[in-house]
């Protein structure tokens, strides 16, 4: 009798017809076997309508220009499962590459990377100790060191691009033929899906943004952990910095400008919720790749960038919206 | 209350009503009426078809067959909205107030009073809102934001507010889960004067002595069918009982506390601690292998003694030894790590970790202990709920993988209660261990609780509820004022002393304490 409480209220009666039977499977796969299908699809249509899509050169290029969104988003999934916002990533990242350029002049990679690595602990250590030292919201202090990293990021640079005078090797190297972006892009999803899953610090983020309160009380400590997710968080865009900026053998302030909210958006395209507690790093996964394919095709079918955001946008409705006509039928 | 005269007392009737969710009917043509100037208690476990049935003469649920009729003439339901129209009124416990807005905005909500240009009157407002409250008999502040208020405050506000909206009809759905004793009382006296006015009333709840207090029809429910009905006169408390569970009542309920082993340990020792402005110099002490009750009514104090032992509050003074260890506790990883658990009054806010699942949420509080090696396997946890699920009854419909706000209140009250048997602890905390319970699922809460008590686990009951205190405990400390007034063994003291000990010790405490 209990499952009375839960169940909703369905239409039609005995005898299942055809769609109630589409309905019963719709709901009961898991929303990323839904994410897999639209990123097939699209890929599938792509590749019929253009000839380039599906070459190894496109496909190399679809995962180069992912990886750095790839890689903010894996901490930013997490975030978001804990309830928080990191709106700064990218203004962070900028930060990071102009502070690479400044000292890597003709010094060893060893210490570009150290200094970017440096400067987004510093920025990701503040936004965590607003956050989870003062109690103020995320999306709030974010929302300011948004601003205030692209600017700093401007004073340093001047408001100017710099070239970076030494090399930075080892981000364009390959490792067996694959970009190093690309690889550090699959390590680090891979490296999050097993937090995630394994181990006390990735359930915790799970509870804490499930009941903040309850987490609490069953003796999870919020204020390390949300700590330790926007150290996570500054680290990533640090990396990212670094790497949008030996893609291009130079650093702009003006670099990953948007990219925060494309972060959001494949995070919540990938099923995360809003209000904390439900997310993969899985469906992150497929809502980065489905993104980039989207932009991608789209550009191989010379769509003009307006359409093309139009489409993102509309993509981004359309998958959540699925979810909740998931979740409306019952599903979980 | 619409001012016309009306030809007859109101009478709203629900005949053969049917409902099915998703192939499987849960309702099976159940006929019941509500008259004007009567109470008719619904009595029936969680899942019975009693708030289901509630529900379509509400508009919440669509009927699947049978019709509603509304003195004789048949009426269409469609929607909460025509519902309301009719003057049948709900309020759920679920609250559905605006918390960010003052008493009086929600007592007008989508009504606001409007000035001539056309601006919200606020002026109005604050008077309308004055009278309703005065009418009533309700000390609120108009001004106060409603998230602010206590439970009981924001439940009398809910029922303020539908008497504000001219309902005919009144449906309470468990109206006191959370109220204190003179709460109740002051409910009670709403509802007998909305009798008087000629209004119905639907009362629905689990708890029989407020049934015998208030109703005058009963009207049980069982797996979707009535299973009797009749006046209140009619029935002893052991026949609704009886109706409800469909079963001889377990026997060993009503003696918990007869024969069990000699208190051991004392694992908590409290002695002269005072929190100002919550509690004074209480002693206190809970040995291994006993329950103890702190009984009061809302605000006196104990809720907040309780949390301090668990490290949600700081005292100001007084010592504080737990499992044998002197020193307050910090913080609740403190206390988890000292031994102590805690169960927490508000299941949903509180106790739940609402989107994960039943066996995350039985383990949660042993995460550090289950780590290996640095990590957690999600299998530790599937052997969590394995090792739990028997041996408190938890039944869902899913498993461990069930998401466990979708489990029913008395298996979320065993699932946060399991959490910290898992994690072993020596003392556990409860505040209001069965609220929202229903009665089969409450009977296996105190089995459980008598059992490892039994195994050595000290227990602390914070209760306003008389019938738990009496049932479980064996000892009784009433609490009044932020002052222990009395103390009982089990056995030692009845129902109409506990209820004067903490209502006339009020009054003492305000005269000697100024």
């Amino acid at each position: 009798m209990s499952t009375t409480e839960t169940d909703y209220p369905q239409a039609g009666s005995a005898g299942e017809t055809l769609a109630q039977r589409a309905s019963r499977l719709f709901i009961s796969v898991p929303p990323e076997a839904v994410l897999l299908v639209v990123l097939l699809a699209m890929g599938g249509w792509f590749w019929n309508s253009s000839e380039v899509f599906m070459t190894t050169i496109n496909m190399r290029n679809v995962l180069l220009s992912v990886s750095v969104l790839g890689i903010l988003a894996a901490p930013s999934t997490l975030l978001l499962i804990s309830g928080n916002f990191d709106l700064s990533i990218a203004s962070n990242a900028a930060m990071c590459g102009v502070a690479v350029a400044m000292v890597a002049d003709n010094h060893s990679t060893a210490l570009a990377i150290f200094v970017a690595v440096i400067a987004g602990l510093l920025a990701g250590a503040l936004n965590g100790l607003l956050v989870s030292g003062l109690g103020i919201a995320s999306i709030i202090v974010t929302l300011g060191t948004f601003q205030a990293y692209r600017g700093i990021a401007r004073l340093m640079a001047n408001g100017q691009t710099i070239r970076l005078r030494g090399e930075i090797d080892f981000i364009t190297d390959r490792i067996i033929g694959i970009p190093t972006q690309v690889v550090l892009f699959i390590i680090i999803t891979a490296i999050t899906m097993f937090i995630v899953r394994y181990t006390r610090f990735g359930r915790a983020v799970y509870a804490i943004g499930s009941n903040l309160v309850a987490a609490r009380l069953a003796g999870i400590r919020q204020r390390p952990t949300v700590f330790v997710l926007f150290l996570v968080s500054g680290v990533m865009a640090a990396l990212a910095g670094l790497i949008l900026a030996s893609q291009l053998d130079a650093a702009s302030p003006n670099a990953a400008t948007g990219d925060e909210l494309k972060v959001v958006a494949a995070v919540i395209l990938g099923g995360a919720s809003l209000s904390g507690g439900r997310g993969t790093i899985i469906g992150t996964l497929l809502g980065v790749l489905i993104l980039g394919v989207l932009q991608n095709g789209l550009t191989l079918l010379s769509v003009t960038s307006f359409w093309r955001d139009v489409a993102t946008g509309t993509v981004l409705i359309a998958a959540v919206g699925l979810d909740r006509v998931r979740v409306m039928l019952g599903g979980q | 209350m619409e001012g016309q005269p009306d030809p007859g007392p109101l009478r709203v009737a629900g005949r053969g009503l049917r409902k099915s969710f998703g192939g499987i009917e849960v309702l099976h043509g159940v006929d019941l009426e509500a008259v004007g100037g009567r109470v008719l208690a619904l009595l029936g476990e969680n899942g019975a078809g009693k708030s289901t049935a509630v529900k379509i003469l509400a508009g919440d649920y669509r009927r699947d067959g049978g019709e509603i009729l509304v003195n004789g003439e048949p009426v269409i339901i469609r929607s909460p909205r025509d519902a309301s129209d009719l003057g049948i009124r709900v309020i759920y416990q679920e609250f559905s107030d605006a918390p960010d807005l003052t008493v009086s905005e929600n007592l007008s909500l989508g009504n606001l009073p409007r000035n001539r240009l056309g601006l919200v009157d606020w002026a109005a407002m604050r008077r309308d809102a004055e009278a309703i409250l005065d009418e009533l008999g309700i000390t609120l502040d108009p001004k106060a934001i409603v998230g602010s208020l206590r439970v009981a405050e924001r439940q009398i506000l809910e029922i303020a507010r539908a008497l504000a909206g001219d309902a005919r009809m009144l449906i309470l759905d468990e109206p006191t889960s959370a109220l204190t004793i003179e709460e109740t009382q002051t409910l009670f006296s709403f509802i007998r004067q909305l009798k008087a006015q000629g209004a119905a009333v639907i009362y629905i709840t689990h708890r029989l002595d407020e049934v015998e207090e208030i109703a005058d029809d009963v009207l049980v429910f069982r797996d979707g069918y009535v299973v009797a009905e009749g006046p209140r006169s009619s029935f002893t408390r052991h026949d609704m009982a009886e109706a409800m569970v469909g079963a001889k009542l377990d026997e060993t309920v009503a003696s918990l506390h007869a024969d069990h082993a000699e208190p051991g340990q004392p694992m908590l020792e409290l002695s002269g601690v005072t929190l100002e402005p919550f509690f004074e110099n209480v002693d206190l002490t809970v040995r291994s292998g006993e329950i103890v009750a702190l009984f009061g009514r809302l605000g006196c104090g104990s809720m907040e003694l309780a949390e301090s032992v668990f490290g949600l509050k700081r005292l100001d003074s007084g010592e504080m030894t737990v499992a044998g260890v002197e020193g307050q506790v910090r913080s609740p990883t403190a206390a988890a790590r000292r031994g102590v658990g805690f169960v927490p009054v508000d299941r949903k806010e509180e106790g739940l970790l609402t989107v994960l699942s039943v066996a995350e949420n039985l383990s949660v509080a042993s995460w550090s202990l289950l780590t290996r090696m640095g990590l957690l396997s999600p299998k530790a946890s599937l052997k969590v709920y394995e090792r739990w699920q028997d041996r408190l009854a938890i039944r869902g419909t899913r498993g461990a993988r069930q998401v466990v706000s979708t489990l029913s209140g008395g298996n979320q009250q065993k699932v946060v209660l399991g959490r910290w048997l898992e994690r072993d602890s020596k003392l556990l905390v409860m505040a209001e261990p069965t609220r929202g319970v229903d009665v089969g699922a409450r009977a296996e809460i105190y089995r459980v609780l008598r059992g490892f008590a039994d195994e050595g686990l000290a227990i602390l009951v914070v209760s306003s509820d008389i019938e738990e205190v009496l049932r479980i405990s064996d000892r009784i400390m009433v609490m009044s004022r932020g002052v222990v007034v009395a103390e009982h063994p089990a056995g030692g003291v009845d129902r109409a002393q506990l209820v004067r000990e903490a209502a006339a010790s009020h009054y003492e405490a305000a005269a000697t304490g100024g």
